[in-house]
């Protein structure tokens, strides 16, 4: 093995371990995935809410900027306290993580809908549920869509550290990489597959979020 | 801030749920999964890969490893909290010492009974037999030293120990109890020169001829790599590091099924076998769990007998 050099025991690393590799990228992925999932289902009320109740906003936004600003290999020890070591600690790390994107973007999105659209639909005689599900929401979507993007990415490189309370996932790769005498292919076959989830999941929703912008003419 | 209140305590009760139930897709957030756990060494890697794929394969339960352990102190805690069921490698030697602290035990039968009798007793917890292999110190030397000085023990060093040069693990040099004062005392003799160094470099600096003989770890992938003999510690100088699986009695409560298919592999992996696992994962650019499956499958899962 000493006689080859990186790149060609990067290339024989992934023959042999291929399949090992892909059900790794497969489970940190899916950990990364549902983080952000619960972060919205969760995040995005929340930003309506505090839409409809500014003086709430400031004690919300300033609650999630608070836990952004928490080291994230200390957020993942003090969880795993009360959690236990395994994959549920970085699912919830994952998910407080991404609060912040996603409460804040909800809120500028719904802030930002211009006040005059929403006096027209008022004068056309929708309801407030109207208004947010026809009018506001579908205006501000493409902003919280931003938001769930830029938390998947974060996502995704917080997932690498889970490896160190024991979740699996890309990270262990190249964890195992770090501590190996001649480690340096295998970090390389841990560390490009995560960036390379990383820049497609970028890729991908920033498509969707081109897609869901409101078109000019309609304005 | 009534909504506020609200909101805080549905975010409470979707957590309290998120700890409890499972997401699908990813192994270990089921309740019933079996977790194994493993220490970041490649040996202990190995082993809890190895577990894993036989309860697998043979069981069809669900496993999930819970990988990079720091310790057997991180691994002990992580059973006692139920974050882990099994305990992949567990050293006799380790755990009474460190674990127990209870007083250096050198015959291996004694230490490892006393290790499950304690064990039991105090946590729950089944102490597996050895699967056959220990990680212990060992004084090693090059195949062609071994030939030409005819050695195979540690005393038939000594003639020739006054000219040679050893190297040790510092942490070695100055321990009480199996240090190098005791080694002396016990066998008679001393090395012309001992250098104290990391313990990852011996294998290296024995194999390029810096020194004669060196004292490092009995399992490691190098011995076979580098064409090294391990030599018989004859006076069973070194306390036993047999290695064993530990588990939480409550899951072979849960799983009745599970002691037989576990007890398949006690007795079954020679440290020559372990050393060659391992070389396989730390020279070969294989993954530990890559090598156990190919392990398992070429024994035919330890299906022999019990079936």
């Amino acid at each position: 093995m000493a006689d080859m050099g990186t790149f060609q025991q990067f290339w024989y690393y992934l023959t042999t371990n291929g399949s090992y590799v892909l059900s790794q990228f497969t489970r940190h992925f899916l950990i990364s995935i549902y983080g952000v999932l619960i972060a919205a289902v969760i995040g995005i009320p929340v930003g309506l809410v505090i839409a409809r109740n500014r003086k709430l906003s400031s004690t919300v936004i300033g609650i999630a900027n608070v836990i952004q600003t928490i080291p994230s290999l200390a957020m993942l020890s003090i969880i795993m306290l009360g959690l236990g070591l395994g994959v549920n600690t970085v699912v919830v790390t994952v998910f407080l993580y991404s609060l912040l994107p996603i409460i804040k973007n909800t809120y500028t999105g719904m802030v930002n809908v211009d006040p005059t659209v929403i006096d027209s639909a008022k004068g056309m005689g929708m309801t407030s549920f109207q208004r947010l599900y026809m009018v506001e929401i579908p205006l501000s979507m493409s902003v919280i869509m931003a938001g769930i993007r830029n938390a998947l990415v974060v996502a995704i490189g917080i997932t690498a550290i889970g490896a160190f309370v024991g979740a699996g996932g890309l990270g262990d790769i190249i964890v195992r990489g770090t501590n190996a005498t001649n480690g340096g292919a295998i970090i390389l076959a841990g560390a490009l597959p995560t960036a390379l989830m990383a820049i497609i999941a970028d890729l991908v929703l920033g498509f969707v979020q081109r897609r869901l912008e409101p078109k000019e003419s309609s304005r | 801030m009534k909504r506020l209140t609200k909101l805080i305590l549905a975010v409470g009760v979707l957590l309290f749920a998120l700890a409890g139930c499972g997401f699908p897709g990813i192994a270990g957030t089921d309740r019933g999964t079996i977790k194994i756990a493993a220490m970041s060494a490649t040996e202990s890697s190995v082993m809890a890969n190895m577990l894993a794929e036989l309860i697998n394969h043979e069981l069809g339960y669900p496993t999930t490893l819970v990988a990079n352990l720091g310790s057997t102190t991180v691994t002990h805690q992580a059973l006692l909290r139920g974050d882990a069921d099994i305990a992949a490698t567990r050293y006799t030697g380790t755990d009474l010492t460190g674990t127990l602290n209870l007083p250096v035990e050198k015959d291996p039968k004694k230490a490892g009974a006393i290790v499950k009798r304690v064990f039991k007793q105090k946590f729950h917890q089944t102490w597996f037999p050895t699967y056959g292999f220990a990680d212990t110190y060992a004084f090693m030397v090059t195949n062609q030293f071994a030939a030409q000085h005819h050695v195979a023990t540690i005393s038939q060093l000594k003639s020739l120990a006054p000219s040679m040069a050893a190297g040790v693990d510092s942490s070695w040099m100055n321990r009480k109890g199996d240090g190098y004062a005791d080694f002396t005392t016990t066998y008679g003799y001393d090395f012309k020169r001992v250098y104290p160094m990391q313990i990852g470099l011996v294998y290296d600096a024995v194999a390029a001829g810096k020194m004669q003989t060196v004292l490092g770890y009995s399992t490691d992938g190098r011995i076979h790599s580098y064409d090294l003999t391990v030599l018989k510690d004859d006076k069973h100088f070194f306390p036993p590091y047999d290695a064993s699986l530990v588990v939480n009695d409550s899951l072979l409560k849960k799983y009745p099924k599970l002691a037989p298919v576990l007890h398949r592999l006690d007795g079954k992996i020679s440290v020559a076998a372990m050393q060659e696992l391992n070389y396989q994962v730390d020279d070969q650019l294989k993954e530990p769990a890559v090598v156990a499956q190919e392990f398992l499958v070429k024994h035919n899962y330890f299906r022999g007998g019990e079936d």
